[in-house]
């Protein structure tokens, strides 16, 4: 197929987000939006599918505007057009009592057209415009209530945002120096000619650019717009802000370590011990002011930081079985964390209630939104047969192998100290929904989910159990990224 | 043979899981079918795990499935402990309806039963140790909703601890799964002795398998990790508790087995160290049963403490070295009698709270009274698990005893002292003693002692108490103690030369005379101990004026004094404390920043106090202070940036 079938994935929702604001009457508005959400992941299916080789659109002074269809790249936006889909369906009950949808549906698509931009980015400079361009769109998600606290939350996370930016910019301009392109070559390209007697300021480049785009996943230093912005934008929006725009932050750490720079420059290096090190300080750090907090959406986006350090300390292992364990993290953290967002936005949908005490004996009224949350919850904790726990165990192998005992054995004791509070802050929560009490009085709710709410639950709830159960295909996948890369 | 196994296998693993749902799904209107439903599908899986014995050797490996992949295999040991699942399960399944007739939310009691049976078969089947932990956690997560199911506060607390000892026994086997594979590179129980005895430094391994025994340990009640149990055993439904104790403590044996019987094969280290717990957990667990005043939760304390024999007998393989026979036959019957007599003893225990709903022994006084079968039943459980010769606990009792003496002659033959296991062996003895003596206290409480008001009331129901099913489940399930133990050469040395392979052993050199002078001393030593104690312990401190009373301190409740405000309450405040200070580390150089560089007040407005004029605003539009913000500052530095890098690209 020809390389500029990657533009209809990237260009289908900006096309979409045009005509949003025509589309007055909400129902017809939940049809065509739907049935627009459904073609683009096909679509992008289709492009993970066939596509390959690189697109060059234009050229600006020097830096080329191109895309690419490698495997990583693909891997990503499968995973995002697919979770844009699921809280897509979702937000359409959830928004139907909502001033301004057509707003946030334009928002939410163009913050997919970003996001798809930046998974098929051929180089450096490409990425960075639409990380940029991801950053804006996203922001009006955050503001979309427009209390003042939705403003301050949109203002924090614009301002974290723009500072790990510009530490990538600041990384960006050494890279150029550094590499023989800015184009992402599998197992990096550092030019060894420039680095020899500027070592150091090379890996102070490569930090600066890890860590700029670790803000967006949430590492240590840079998490503080999570837990702010996550509680204040609607219900789809904090799913996917938590489950797939973090993971551009993750995209980011992968193509600057694995493409540009390389996993053999990095290796053994001061920039990998600190980052490793912040990592599961951001491990233990998230799960327990999770475990601290009540209101459950700031939990809930507590937990997203705790959960995407998991897929940065496979990372940055540099090694094989730590990639692997990141990568299949990824695909299981997204899907239970919108899983797990989707059902709080349900819950607070009908309650009118945030606070987690308030969701007490919730679980006879919204059976299947707690049993979805129930599956999603234990998948984060790493039970098997839920996917969470195979992605721990190559973590935790990845850490043993590549950091020795001691160090190995530290890094899997945090990340079962983290598992421990994971299952804390989330059984708990089933715990009351499910058991209030013999006695316990529950006022009947008004309304219940309907199927558009739920079947998006029961969808990821079983493909967390299935990819659980047969993680075979999506292992192989994984093994052939990372032997080609490392 | 493979194939049938491969069929056979999938069918038990899978089959509970889809009844359970089916159960569920028919039984939500409160439909008596689920009842019929549940008690069919327990008793084909019981017929299941009969048909096992017709592929002893079979294995099965699924590749890939749950990352690893899953694997499970077929031998004497894993025989005996499906077959010990199945019949139990279907005898409790067979006698729950009538137990819990009349209260809600039945069928998803039936769907989780289903649910643990599947995974305890799992982890039964299992042949290495990924497959075992994955339906261990499994089982775990299921019975946990269980002991939930009346949904009381007390069972709701008892739940908690016993989902908080799963879990973080979970993450601890899981740990330790993570340093053997790193180390041994294999899980498979099977290659463990082998791959264990090529590593040089075994300073690690037993790190590793300390790990991994903590989520065993934690689930078959061992001292220190037991206080889950009282709790759990009490407020689960009696059908439950009776699974509880008799197949899911096993599952965790099964692993604590799988580590002594093959990783840590003939390794006088851990036997040492496994058998020092076990005479804790053996000691302590009779201790508090002698003085608790509970029905059910004597039985537990009791559970805990039969626990503690099965352990001597898994420290001392680890001890005796190649000529351990006695010690894995003694452990394995053990095995084998304690699930057998628990399951009478709950089932009477069942019987007694599905009439009173009551479970304090002042209150249950002389309801056994004429009521033959209950007090038959009963009579061989107690006689069973006190070891008194002619039922089945006294041969189990023997062979464990006749270990440790061995070990003693050993040492004396080399010439070392052996202090330490003469009082290992009167400790054993004394254990026994107290077992005679709580279910002496259990059996004249319930049979012989009458009750001060409502005696009359009990004796009406003599006759019609229970049904005729569960006249016959109960009366089934006392008849295998006395068997057993009159024929132990036809049943239990072939039972037990079935299990030895497991642990690579022989077996004993001669046949054993269990009726011998010499073993029938060490029964009667601990029935005289159990008589003394009874008399003097029972009858004069803990019934006293007419009642029992519950003489134990307070301050002797680990859970309450140690675990709950330690986990709960210290260790979540200093990590919360340590995590808040790293996690503002960023917010603190922002505000300082933002107090430095933006050092302008954001100016404020103070509205006039004139009402009407205020009235008409609809709502601020005021921006909160966003241009004298960091954020804002940072911004325009970006956009400095931006500019910069246009500058440079075009001109």
């Amino acid at each position: 197929m020809m390389t500029w079938y990657l533009l209809i994935p990237i260009l289908l929702p900006l096309v979409g987000a045009c005509f949003v604001p025509f589309m007055r009457v909400a129902r017809e508005r939940a049809q065509l939006l739907g049935a627009l959400f459904a073609v683009e992941l096909v679509c992008t299916a289709l492009a993970a599918w066939k596509c390959s080789g690189t697109l060059v659109l234009f050229t600006v002074g020097g830096f080329e505007f191109a895309l690419l269809a490698d495997g990583m790249g693909k891997f990503f936006a499968v995973i995002t057009a697919a979770m844009f889909a699921a809280a897509g369906i979702f937000g359409f009950e959830y928004l139907s009592e909502d001033e301004h949808p057509r707003r946030y549906h334009i928002f939410y698509l163009l913050t997919l057209f970003a996001l798809e931009g930046l998974a098929f980015s051929a180089n450096l400079f490409t990425f960075y415009l639409f990380y940029e361009l991801m950053t804006f769109l996203s922001m009006p998600l955050v503001l979309h209530e427009g209390t003042d606290k939705a403003r301050r939350a949109a203002f924090k996370y614009l301002g974290y945002s723009l500072l790990g930016a510009c530490l990538a910019l600041f990384g960006f301009v050494f890279a150029d120096r550094f590499c023989t392109t800015l184009d992402f070559v599998a197992g990096g390209n550092v030019n060894t000619l420039a680095v020899t007697g500027h070592t150091g300021l090379a890996l102070a480049a490569a930090f600066c650019m890890l860590l700029g785009f670790a803000g967006k996943a949430g590492l240590l230093p840079l998490h503080a717009w999570l837990p702010i912005a996550h509680p204040e934008a609607p219900a789809p929006a904090s799913a996917v802000l938590s489950g797939v725009i973090t993971k551009g932050g993750v995209l980011g750490i992968i193509r600057v370590a694995y493409y540009v720079f390389g996993a053999s420059f990095l290796r053994g290096t001061w920039v990998q011990t600190t980052l490793l090190v912040l990592a599961l300080c951001t491990v233990f750090m998230g799960s327990m002011l999770a475990y601290k907090e009540q209101l459950l959406k700031r939990r809930l986006a507590y937990s997203t930081v705790s959960q995407v350090s998991y897929v940065l300390f496979g990372l940055f292992l540099f090694c094989e079985a730590g990639l692997t364990g990141a990568l299949l993290q990824v695909v299981f953290h997204a899907l239970a964390k919108v899983c797990l967002f989707l059902c709080a936005g349900a819950l607070i949908h009908y309650t009118h209630r945030t606070r987690v005490p308030d969701f007490k004996g919730i679980g006879r009224q919204m059976p299947w939104v707690m049993w979805c949350f129930a599956l999603a919850g234990l998948s984060l904790v790493g039970i098997p047969p839920l996917g969470g726990f195979v992605s721990k165990w190559y973590l935790a192998e990845g850490g043993l192998t590549q950091l020795g005992v001691l160090g190995g054995s530290l890094g899997a004791g945090v990340l079962l100290i983290s598992a421990l509070l994971t299952a804390g802050y989330l059984l708990g929560i089933v715990r009351d929904a499910f058991f209030p009490g013999a006695e316990f009085q529950q006022e009947e709710l008004a309304a219940k989910p309907g199927w558009a709410m739920k079947l998006p639950l029961a969808v990821l709830a079983a493909a967390l159990v299935v990819l659980g159960v047969w993680p075979t295909g999506l292992v192989s996948l994984i093994g052939g990224f990372a032997a080609a890369i490392l | 043979m493979s194939n049938m196994f491969a069929i056979l296998c999938f069918f038990l693993v899978l089959f509970p899981f889809a009844a359970g749902i089916v159960c569920w799904a028919v039984g939500r209107g409160g439909c008596v079918a689920a009842d019929r439903l549940a008690q069919l599908s327990s008793t084909l899986v019981f017929v299941g795990c009969l048909a096992l014995s017709q592929c002893v050797g079979g294995s099965l490996s699924l590749p890939g499935v749950l990352g690893l992949g899953l694997s499970f295999q077929l031998d004497g040991l894993r025989l005996v402990l499906c077959c010990l699942a199945g019949f139990l399960w279907m005898m409790t399944t067979l006698f729950t309806p009538e137990y819990l007739a009349g209260k809600a939310k039945n069928n998803r009691y039936y769907l989780f039963l289903l649910f643990t049976l599947g995974s305890t078969l799992g982890v039964f089947l299992s042949a290495d140790l990924y497959t075992t932990l994955v339906f261990f956690e499994i089982m775990s997560l299921s019975s946990w909703v269980l002991v939930a199911q009346s949904e009381t506060p007390a069972a709701i607390k008892a739940a908690d601890s016993y989902l908080a000892f799963a879990i973080l026994g979970g993450l601890s086997t899981l740990m330790g799964l993570f340093l053997l594979y790193q180390q041994l590179g294999t899980l498979t129980i099977s290659e463990l002795a082998a791959a264990a005895a090529a590593v040089s430094d075994k300073r690690l391994l037993y790190v590793a398998g300390a790990f991994t025994a903590g989520g065993f340990a934690a689930k078959s009640c061992v001292f220190l990790v037991h206080t889950w149990l009282p709790g759990a055993y009490t407020e689960a439904p009696t059908p439950a508790t009776a699974l509880l104790s008799g197949i899911i403590t096993k599952a965790g044996i099964f692993g604590l087995f799988a580590l002594s019987g093959q990783l840590f094969l003939h390794d006088a280290g851990w036997g040492l160290a496994v058998l020092l717990f076990a005479v804790a957990t053996m000691a302590v667990g009779a201790l508090l049963a002698l003085f608790s005043t509970e029905l059910k939760r004597t039985l537990a304390y009791s559970s805990m403490s039969q626990i503690g024999f099965i352990l001597v007998g898994a420290g001392m393989q680890g001890l005796l070295g190649e000529e351990n026979g006695l010690a894995v036959w003694g452990s394995v019957l053990h095995v084998m009698n304690h699930s057998l007599i628990k399951l009478c003893l709950f089932l009477v225990a069942g019987v007694v709270v599905m009439n009173l709903h009551k479970l304090d022994l002042n209150d249950i006084r002389g309801f056994g009274r004429g009521k033959p079968v209950l007090m038959i039943a009963f009579l061989l459980g107690a006689l069973g698990i006190g070891g008194v010769p002619g039922f089945s606990g006294y041969i189990s009792k023997t062979l464990l005893h006749e270990s440790i003496v061995e070990y003693i002659g050993v040492l004396e033959t080399a010439g070392q002292s052996a202090g330490l296991f003469h009082a290992i062996e009167w400790i054993f003895l004394i254990s026994g003693g107290l077992t005679v003596a709580y279910m002496t206290k259990l059996f004249v409480t319930l049979f012989v002692m009458k009750h001060p008001t409502r005696q009359a009331e009990f004796d009406a129901l003599n006759g019609h108490y229970m049904s005729k099913l569960a006249t016959v489940v109960v009366a089934v399930s006392a008849l295998p103690m006395l068997v057993l133990g009159v024929l132990p050469h036809y049943t239990m040395d072939k039972v037990a030369a079935l299990c030895q392979d497991f642990f690579g052993s022989e077996g004993p050199e001669h046949t054993i005379a269990y009726f011998s002078l010499t073993n029938l001393k060490g029964a009667a030593i601990s029935i005289v101990i159990g008589a003394l104690v009874y008399l003097v312990v029972v009858r004069c401190v803990v019934y006293a004026k007419g009642e029992y009373h519950n003489r134990l301190p307070r301050w002797l409740d680990l859970e309450e004094m140690l675990y709950r405000p330690l986990v709960l309450g210290v260790l979540p405040f200093v990590g919360a404390l340590v995590a808040r200070v790293a996690g503002s580390v960023m917010e603190w150089c922002i505000a300082l920043c933002n107090g430095v560089l933006m050092w302008r007040a954001t100016p404020t407005i103070n509205p006039r106090s004139d009402d009407t004029f205020c009235a008409y605003e609809p709502h601020s539009r005021r921006m909160p202070s966003f241009s004298s913000s960091l954020s804002f500052g940072l911004m325009l530095f970006g956009f400095g940036l931006v500019s910069i890098l246009v500058y440079l690209l075009f001109f």
